[in-house]
């Protein structure tokens, strides 16, 4: 609640030039606001994937912190992931991608976010929710007890963003704010 | 000069980099990912001079939106270089006429006259198959949606071979027919396969029926999307291609694969091809 209530403010306040949402674009300062709300989720989500492909988290915590990262995302989505070996896609549910990472078969995992991260613009939809994408990239390392590294590779993580209009009751004022939701990610292991 | 300047250009873009709000602290060499075109949205902008060198939006208004002497740089660097097909030449005319200072092309998201073509794997009666499906975008309140355009089976295609066959003298329906109330039909549906000579010469099939319906008689089933690129027909006398190149050189992501110049009825008969309704 207290999060919610940050961003709502947030969002409210940190511009005063805001704009109704039933135009159909988005004022370049709404555009910014709306932008750091969604790299914080996308930050969230890098640090979560973090924790859960670390052999040093306990499972009982891993299992706590894939019910936060899961709720980052819609209902529904799914990750697609394909390699340098392989032309076509797997899909796999966001929940079901997580836990196949908490279990990848190396004794040591080392995952390391680039600073680099892209934003595009927000398009609308026919219901009216804005979407986004927001490319990031990502160092993996599997490391096996006695071998060493046996494994590396650096993907580019397309990362769907929802932007949707909403209201609050806040001490019988109605306040809107934008609430943002991720969804289909797709991962490609980029060129060596 | 130029071009060397925007070499060096992208080898500090990493710098630039540290100024800005980041996801991770990992921090290897990463001018690749900086010079990359990572997405479509970042082609448009890069072709249009709507984005900084470091990758921020510009705006109207803004020191730089849609400087010509920038864009032109960009534009040279959209191009796939390691492609030799498209001549120095080809690329120096089409930024000359795109970027020409009177009347400087835009590419427009929401202007219509592009393509997505979709390379897929589904499965046809249990085998596995590739299609390309043509996607257009399409305004709904206010807001776009991808729509398809139109679909390449050669499946499909196989199945209307000849029609306008101008060699065939043995399939045909004789004129007097109509007087035997057309009895001889069971002649010509005894051999399904030979059917496509009876149609008429310039009878233009709609794959995308024969998709929806092989769909939804559950005979093709989706199993995967293969590969994307992009048709654009927004450049007054050029057609070119985006393809995305997955490589670890400055010069990757979204680039030109392909151009071509093209006259306006080359460009309405091209256009044909990826939807039907053009």
């Amino acid at each position: 609640m207290r999060k919610l209530l940050f961003l709502i403010i947030a969002v409210t306040f940190s511009t005063v030039t805001f704009r109704a949402s039933a135009q159909d674009n988005l004022s370049p300062q709404r555009k910014q606001a709306i932008d750091s709300l969604a790299l914080e989720k996308v930050r969230d989500l890098s640090k979560y994937i973090s924790i859960i492909g670390d052999k040093e988290t306990q499972w009982s915590d891993a299992q706590r912190v894939i019910e936060r990262a899961v709720e980052l995302f819609m209902e529904s989505s799914e990750i697609g992931v394909s390699s340098l070996n392989r032309q076509d896609v797997n899909y796999y549910k966001v929940r079901e991608y997580f836990d196949r990472l908490m279990q990848l078969n190396y004794s040591k995992v080392a995952i390391d976010w680039y600073k680099i991260q892209y934003v595009s613009d927000l398009e609308r939809q026919p219901d009216g929710t804005y979407v986004g994408v927001i490319t990031v990239y990502q160092r993996f390392q599997g490391y096996d007890k006695e071998k060493g590294l046996v494994y590396e590779d650096t993907t580019k993580k397309d990362i769907t963003v929802y932007v949707k209009r909403k209201e609050t009751q806040i001490g019988g004022r109605t306040i809107g704010f934008w609430d943002v939701m991720l969804g289909d990610i797709r991962v490609k292991e980029t060129s060596k | 000069m130029l071009r060397v300047n925007y070499f060096l250009l992208f080898f500090l873009l990493p710098l630039f980099a540290i100024s800005q709000g980041s996801i991770g602290s990992f921090s290897p060499d990463e001018t690749v990912f900086y010079a990359q075109t990572k997405q479509m949205n970042q082609f448009f902008l890069r072709f249009n001079g709507e984005e900084d060198i470091q990758g921020n939006r510009l705006y109207p208004g803004d020191p730089g939106f849609r400087d010509l002497k920038a864009r032109k740089g960009y534009v040279k660097m959209l191009f796939d270089q390691s492609n030799t097909s498209i001549s120095d030449d080809t690329k120096f005319v089409f930024i000359e006429q795109a970027l020409n200072k009177k009347n400087p092309i835009f590419l427009d998201f929401h202007g219509g006259s592009w393509f997505a073509e979709v390379s897929t794997t589904f499965l046809y009666k249990k085998e596995k198959v590739t299609i390309i499906l043509y996607l257009e975008l399409e305004k709904q309140n206010g807001g776009y949606k991808w729509m398809f355009s139109n679909v390449y089976f050669d499946r499909f295609e196989s199945w209307f071979t000849h029609v306008n066959d101008t060699a065939n003298l043995k399939f045909f329906i004789h004129p007097m027919s109509h007087e035997l109330d057309f009895m001889n039909l069971h002649k010509v549906f005894r051999d399904p396969s030979t059917l496509d000579y009876y149609l008429k010469k310039d009878y233009n099939p709609d794959m995308m029926a024969l998709f929806v319906m092989e769909m939804k008689n559950n005979n093709l089933s989706f199993v995967s999307v293969d590969n994307v690129k992009f048709h654009i027909f927004q450049v007054p006398g050029w057609y070119f291609e985006v393809s995305y190149f997955n490589r670890n050189e400055m010069n990757s992501g979204w680039l030109i694969s392909n151009i071509l110049r093209v006259t306006e009825q080359e460009k309405k008969e091209l256009l044909q091809h990826y939807s039907r309704s053009n």
